[in-house]
């Protein structure tokens, strides 16, 4: 590491954030795309058909048509970039960005992976540090800012799909985020601290200490919240084929549309790594104390996609719900339950637990 | 770095003053929380950035917006009869407020200690010591505006709901 860094003329420290920026950004980015091939794939598997297989790589392997995102993401750059006349124009070019930055900076602070010390120096595999004093409260803060690319894209369309999906996305996160929260303060409460690094080693390497098994309440509000914040089915109020069209990004076409497409899919991913760092360990590897650096990348990795996969596969078998039953989910079912296992977390360490 | 931050906060001010479209007006508004945000960072309090963004940003501004686009008026309305007196009142009013500030900082007693010792290390706030610092040390204030936010709830639920 410290030979790479002197022959690139850089301190070790700026060259492993260099690689730690580029391994976050460009992993969480090709992730989302290889995402979208196993949405579709997974889809044709739950309801038995084949899916696509027909894009080849050179025209000539085939690979479980994996070449599939290649040939979406080409033909995407290539397609006619249209803007609607009575659009809003500069917030219907800002919108796929307001959307897809925050999803990616989601990630920035999950640790990915055990820190070491090579050459006196600790690298640790986050991006931002621990200790950084924002901790889990940074991924809340980012996916507040998530709201804002619907809504803009909903609003500057001048469409009334568009603004009805949009309006109906952005009640419902706003909404969710509440019983979100509660979730996440029991578990700064039992942890002790805020800072993911602390909320994982707080979980220990035992299956049976980790958080989904003192807090099952949590974890089901917190996994429950996690779809209306990415805006999946069952929750996807933003779209609606059957009501509204494509709702908030019905006007979007060419790479706009890839865009807005992609954030959704970043924010799958942040949100299935939110739920294996605070509920399943993050990079603890059951029964083993300690480690390898690559094992535990590797477990976290498997949890992450676990979970990726779990969004994908509810996507596919459960039925959508109309919006008013996901208000009263959300207010009169999540809220309730997740200040109960607030109180109740609380009740308990003032026992002494 | 505070440059930037500032730049940004005070763009976004004035944009959200000068812009007729209210949305747009909004969207400018973001742009200061988050700078002001950032700022906070700057100040060694990463906790009052991330609340600033997840309350402010995330929850109210999204709220306003909302109602913005409910209400179906996205133009400002123009005044019925133009009164430029307010203009010239509102610039002296500015004018003397930023004035006084910049006296009150320049004659602060922190001032002149900082330019005699240096100035310290600050330490990074963390949630624990904004606890402590609401629990033990004002923790009277706290439950009043616990209470008052409990009684604005309550107000709000009373006066949308017709029939209790």
């Amino acid at each position: 590491m410290d030979k790479l860094a002197s022959m690139l003329h850089m301190t070790p420290a700026i060259f492993w954030m260099v690689v730690k920026v580029v391994i976050v950004f460009a992993g969480v980015m090709s992730l989302a795309a290889v995402w979208t091939w196993v949405e579709r794939r997974g889809s044709a598997m739950i309801q038995d058909r084949i899916g696509p297989n027909r894009a080849r790589l050179f025209g000539r392997w085939p690979i479980l048509g994996l070449a599939q995102i290649a040939a979406d993401g080409i033909k995407f750059f290539f397609k006619e970039d249209l803007v609607p006349t009575d659009a809003n124009k500069r917030l219907f070019w800002l919108a796929p960005f307001l959307a897809f930055v925050p999803a990616l900076m989601g990630f920035a602070v999950i640790p990915f992976g055990k820190s070491f010390v090579s050459g006196g120096q600790t690298y640790h595999l986050a991006l931002l540090d621990p200790g950084n004093g924002m901790g889990m409260l940074y991924p809340l803060a980012i996916g507040g800012m998530a709201v804002y690319g619907v809504l803009v894209a909903a609003w500057s369309s001048n469409n009334k799909w568009s603004i009805l999906g949009g309006m109906r996305a952005s009640a419902a996160m706003v909404s969710y985020e509440i019983g979100l929260s509660l979730a996440v303060i029991s578990i700064f409460m039992t942890t002790g601290g805020y800072d993911p690094s602390e909320v994982i080693s707080a979980q220990g390497h035992l299956p049976w200490a980790w958080n989904i098994v003192r807090q099952p309440l949590g974890f089901i509000v917190f996994f429950t919240c996690m779809f209306a914040e990415t805006n999946r089915l069952p929750f996807d109020f933003a779209e609606g084929e059957s009501e509204i069209v494509a709702g908030f990004n019905t006007e979007y076409g060419s790479m706009k549309y890839s865009l807005l497409a992609l954030a959704e899919y970043s924010h799958l991913m942040t949100a299935s790594a939110l739920i294996a760092t605070l509920y399943f360990g993050g990079w603890q590897v059951p029964f083993v104390k300690d480690p390898t650096v690559m094992l535990s990348v590797a477990s976290f990795l498997l949890k992450m996609l676990f979970f990726a996969w779990v969004f994908v596969w509810i996507r596919w078998t459960v039925p959508r719900f109309r919006y008013d039953q996901l208000m009263h989910l959300g207010w009169k079912v999540m809220l309730p339950l997740s200040m109960a296992n607030l109180i109740f977390h609380a009740w308990r360490m003032s026992q002494g637990h | 770095m505070f440059i930037t931050f500032a730049l940004i906060t005070l763009l976004g001010a004035l944009g959200m003053l000068l812009q007729k479209n209210v949305i747009m007006a909004g969207l400018c508004m973001v742009a200061t929380f988050f700078g002001v945000a950032g700022l906070f960072v700057l100040l060694a309090n990463p906790v009052a950035a991330a609340l600033q963004i997840i309350v402010y940003t995330g929850a109210i501004l999204v709220l306003v917006l909302f109602v913005i686009m409910m209400l179906n008026s996205h133009e400002e309305e123009k005044a019925q009869a133009p009164r430029p007196i307010q203009r010239w009142v509102s610039l002296a009013l500015v004018a003397a407020l930023a004035f006084g500030s910049v006296k009150l900082v320049l004659a602060s007693s922190g001032l002149k200690a900082l330019g005699e010792s240096g100035a310290a290390v600050p330490q990074a706030m963390t949630l624990q010591k904004v606890g402590t610092a609401l629990f033990a040390d004002h923790l009277l204030g706290f439950e009043v505006a616990g209470f008052l936010l409990l009684a604005a709830m309550i107000g709000a639920v009373a006066l949308t709901k017709r029939n209790l």
